[in-house]
């Protein structure tokens, strides 16, 4: 297993390519919206007329669109890709749970579920995630995105200690 | 003058950029150690602060380049997407985003 590279190095690379996506796209980077957009897909083959009576999956889905023909699902399946060709080079893939020394397999993906679940339903509330709003919208001064940034971690931060076991 | 709209090139062509900024993103977040949930969550006890360390040198980075460009006349600003501001969504979000991210890890 190889280490991992240089925070600041790995955040100036980061800096570069968030750069080159606003000169060459017009926009930032995103995850959670091309999750939405899968999401949207097996909503709307199970229940199409909850789609075109939502306005949140409408937009995306409603009437003949089809969610999938969207930049942000081609960027999430690049993110898998990009992750799995940087593990493989650093020798890092393997099945395995990564969890805290003191929680059991089924504890680590029992809060799995229930952690993606609330990022999940934030990320939508907010318009974004991690990488759309904190990220990209920090670069380019967004306020919105500065505030969201900042919740994030006072999220995090304030539940840290009741649920330390999990982690420590 | 930049910043240019990859869907002019066709919905293949676009898709392509898409996904190659997508494969730069993925890429360099696993090598700077986000696809380990414990180096994530020690943000969160002091711990270990890639997070922070990478996160906001990519936001000072990009915010640089992103306003040096502009104010070169390289880079149109007006036609840059600026998330739109909602106030309220956006602070109940983070903060349960922050919430899920120290339970899931993610």
């Amino acid at each position: 297993m190889t280490r991992y590279t240089n925070s600041y190095v790995a955040g100036a690379a980061l800096g570069i390519v968030l750069f080159l996506s606003y000169v060459l796209t017009g926009h930032g980077l995103g995850a959670s919206g091309g999750i939405q957009r899968i999401a949207a897909t097996g909503v709307k083959a199970v229940a199409p007329e909850h789609v075109d009576r939502t306005p949140q999956w409408a937009a995306i889905a409603g009437g003949d669109a089809n969610p999938l023909n969207h930049w942000l699902v081609w960027a999430v399946v690049g993110v898998a890709l990009g992750g799995l060709a940087s593990g493989l080079l650093g020798k890092r893939v393997r099945i395995q749970t990564l969890a805290g020394p003191n929680v059991s397999r089924r504890t680590r993906w029992m809060m799995a579920l229930i952690g993606g679940l609330l990022v999940g339903y934030a990320a939508r509330m907010a318009r974004g995630c991690t990488s759309g709003q904190a990220l990209s919208g920090g670069a380019v001064l967004a306020l919105g995105s500065w505030l969201f940034m900042f919740m994030v971690f006072a999220g995090g931060y304030a539940v840290a200690y009741p649920f330390r076991r999990f982690w420590n | 003058m930049a910043p240019f709209d990859p869907t002019t090139l066709g919905a293949v062509s676009a898709g392509l950029v898409a996904l190659a900024f997508g494969f730069a993103f993925g890429f360099i977040l696993e090598r700077a150690g986000f696809g380990d949930s414990r180096k994530l969550a020690g943000q969160f006890y002091l711990n270990d602060m890639t997070v922070l360390k990478v996160m906001f040198t990519g936001i000072v980075v990009a915010m640089v380049l992103v306003f040096l460009s502009s104010s070169l006349h390289l880079l149109d600003f007006e036609k840059v997407w600026v998330n739109p501001t909602h106030l309220w969504p956006q602070f109940v979000g983070g903060l349960l985003l922050g919430v899920g991210f120290l339970i899931g890890g993610y």
